[in-house]
């Protein structure tokens, strides 16, 4: 589909003027009722039209028999009744002209999912086909959308983001979001797609990759459905913006009943990997490192020009520095001691005995606590204009600096680690871990560093084989684009 | 024949798969080298046939009910003459496991030159359509696994990493003193099965699996010496 298309089919997704629920009870309290409260708290500010065959209101709002009643044609309806009552909600829309419903979510389940569902799923296909709208689930959890100002998740309102997420599952989906807003992630959308009835992952992938909003998309998936199209449009050139995959479900297993040894070989864990390796999208592992690298995507650019390679590590923590280069180095990442040019001038800072100056940079608390902690200024510009390193990890142990020194030395630090990086935009990705052990007072300090960081584009881990596997993933997406564009 | 005749032909007696001479014809059709081959029907018609060969050949049974030649006695290599072929044909006739089964007739083929055991194989995904994989042969298939798949179709350079990405990939290289292996002859082959326009695009809708097995490949080039087609429901 041509990018104006698809922008145009699903804009009313991500961006609705008008919202019908069906599902609210006039008493309250039923889950639809949530999501109406929820998207007036999110900032939504088009038409709520509560469906309803008999009360003439719902949480103060007018509420209509059914959607083909809505005075305005419907962007977006979010459906959480009994499964077996929507097929007819859906059809009766026939008699409007076609479009008075856009999309249908349906949240219910007892669809597709289960053997005695899957008739239901048919007559569902059906009727939102004869209704004219495209379905989204069933048995999904809702839409989370800032720039829409729709949610599904239980969030205050959030600030539009770059990252587009497609979620098969809905309560990973709420993870991913509430998580992942924690940890400084901003959405330009994310929708859970249940049992993918109608629209399949890789239509809404297509919408990301054609949203100008979009920078990184994600997908949790257990089935792709309809794998081949998600392959072709991966391998197009509409797939420039990196693509982070979690796969649920990655059997070895080969076929059931093969008859040759290429059938007994082939799982879905090597075609997911055959995927990664033939359209440079990420495949991760863990909801971790799902949220590490979208992260990362978000903050960093990748340089297609120049995949990452050379790494510097700078922190406090000998066993962590230690720990750190190996494991680095079993995710190919290169953390090779710095030559003289580089060693040189950070001798001549005569740092206290104990200070490793190769690489790792190691420093103990005693060093950093120079100058209140300014010195880490002058390190790290020796570090960026000398050692100039593809990717900078600089990691501190908060825990350390407890009754050690004054509380400033930390906040000096960290103003240091965010003016040096400024100062040479571009040269070198910049991640920063902050370890904590779990005591609140540390915890809300973290918070509060996270967040500045955040705000000037820098992501922020809690353990370096967090960074280790987000630099990873970014290295995976550089070298693919590399490799592809013959960039030199 | 046409490459899609020859699975019309298949599948008109009722066959689950390409017989060995039309799966070597059907790779032929895309230009994979296959050892020159003829086939007779019985001992007889030997001499006029191995006339026409370089020796050595090997001789292997055709029949649609023995599924592993070798295991039931149906193929015997480095034949140097008409008199060792027409043995071994005769040999094969009473042999107890071949006995009872339909004979198709008995293929004679040359001999590929020396070279590294590689099987590439095909695979549709019910999701993702038909994938290619490569693996070296013997144990680092059957054994380890070690095998790489994409899906189709492959460009040229994922055909590289696809060989680039196998364990074994330094035997390539002429390891311990082997011979190295050309590279750009696997590479070759991998888009002629599994690129734009290779057999297994061109024939999703009716090929389930594949296995070239093995495909001899030598310091210059690649030789299919068997290989099976299975086809799915029509």
């Amino acid at each position: 589909m041509n990018k104006n298309n698809i922008l145009e089919e699903f804009t009313p997704l991500f961006e609705p003027k008008t919202v019908a629920v069906i599902g609210a009870s006039a008493k309250g309290g039923a889950l639809p009722n949530h999501f109406i409260r929820r998207i007036r708290e999110f900032g939504f500010t088009g038409e709520i039209y509560p469906i309803h065959p008999s009360a003439p209101e719902i949480d103060g709002l007018t509420a209509y028999k059914t959607l083909a009643d809505t005075p305005l044609p419907v962007d977006y309806a979010y459906i959480a009744v009994a499964g077996a009552q929507i097929p007819a909600m859906l059809e009766a829309v026939k008699e409007k002209k076609p479009g008075h419903v856009r999309f249908a979510q349906v949240i219910s389940s007892g669809f597709g999912e289960v053997d005695e569902g899957k008739d239901l799923q048919q007559q569902l296909v059906v009727a939102a086909r004869a209704g004219g709208m495209r379905l989204i689930g069933p048995n999904c959890l809702g839409i989370f959308t800032p720039r829409g100002g729709v949610t599904f998740a239980e969030v205050g309102p959030q600030p539009a983001g770059s990252v587009g997420v497609v979620s098969q599952s809905g309560g990973l989906g709420t993870d991913i979001v509430r998580r992942g807003l924690a940890r400084g992630v901003k959405f330009s959308g994310l929708i859970t797609v249940g049992n993918c009835a109608d629209v399949v992952p890789a239509e809404l992938v297509e919408y990301y990759f054609a949203d100008a909003q979009t920078k990184v998309v994600g997908m949790y998936i257990e089935s792709a459905k309809d794998g081949r199209r998600l392959f072709e449009l991966l391998r197009s050139g509409k797939a420039a913006k990196p693509v982070v995959i979690l796969k649920g479900g990655r059997t070895q297993q080969g076929l059931a009943a093969a008859a040759s040894h290429t059938g007994s070989l082939a799982g879905d864990d090597r075609v997911w990997m055959a995927l990664a390796r033939q359209t440079g999208c990420v495949l991760v592992d863990t909801l971790d490192q799902f949220i590490d690298a979208l992260l990362t995507f978000q903050s960093l650019t990748p340089k297609a020009t120049q995949p990452t390679k050379k790494v510097t590590l700078f922190g406090n923590g000998g066993g962590t520095s230690v720990l750190a280069t190996d494991y680095f180095a079993r995710l190919g990442l290169d953390v090779t001691p710095f030559d003289a040019a580089t060693i040189e001038p950070l001798a001549a800072l005569k740092l206290p005995p104990g200070t490793s100056i190769t690489n790792p940079v190691d420093c103990p608390v005693g060093t950093l606590q120079q100058d209140d902690g300014l010195v880490a200024e002058k390190i790290l510009d020796i570090i960026f204009s000398n050692g100039k390193p593809d990717a900078l990890v600089m990691h501190l142990n908060m825990s350390a600096f407890v009754g050690r020194t004054k509380p400033e030395v930390l906040d000096n630090l960290m103003a240091a680690a965010l003016r040096v990086q400024q100062k040479y935009p571009g040269q070198a990705h910049f991640l920063l871990v902050l370890r904590s052990d779990g005591e609140p007072a540390l915890e809300e300090r973290k918070r509060a560093f996270r967040d500045k960081a955040n705000a000037l584009g820098v992501p922020v881990f809690d353990e370096m084989s967090n960074a280790g596997h987000a630099l990873a993933a970014l290295k995976a997406h550089e070298q693919f684009v590399f490799s592809r564009t013959g960039c030199a | 024949m046409n490459p899609q005749d020859l699975i019309a032909q298949a599948r008109a007696q009722q066959r689950t798969a390409l017989d060995e001479q039309a799966g070597k014809l059907l790779l032929a059709a895309y230009g994979v080298a296959v050892p020159k081959t003829l086939t007779v029907k019985n001992a007889d018609k030997v001499d006029a046939a191995f006339s026409q060969l370089r020796a050595p050949v090997v001789v292997k049974i055709m029949s649609q009910d023995i599924l592993h030649k070798s295991d039931a006695g149906g193929v015997k290599v480095g034949l140097q003459s008409a008199a060792e072929v027409k043995d071994a044909i005769n040999a094969m006739a009473a042999s107890p496991k071949i006995k009872g089964a339909r004979i198709d007739g008995y293929l004679i083929e040359e001999m590929a030159p020396a070279g590294q055991e590689i099987v590439v194989g095909g695979v549709r995904d019910p999701d993702f359509g038909p994938l290619v994989m490569v693996g070296l042969g013997g144990i680092f298939v059957e054994v380890l696994a070690d095998v790489s798949f994409r899906i189709c179709p492959i460009t040229r350079i994922d055909a590289q990493e696809m060989i680039e990405d196998l364990k074994g990939a330094a035997i390539l290289d002429g390891a311990r003193g082997r011979k190295t292996v050309s590279r750009a002859a696997i590479i070759d082959v991998l888009l002629k099965v599994g690129g734009e326009n290779g057999l297994l695009m061109q024939h999703a809708g009716d090929l389930t699996e594949a296995d070239i097995n093995p495909l001899i490949v030598s310091e210059s080039g690649a030789v299919a010496v068997d290989a099976r087609f299975i086809l799915g429901q029509a």
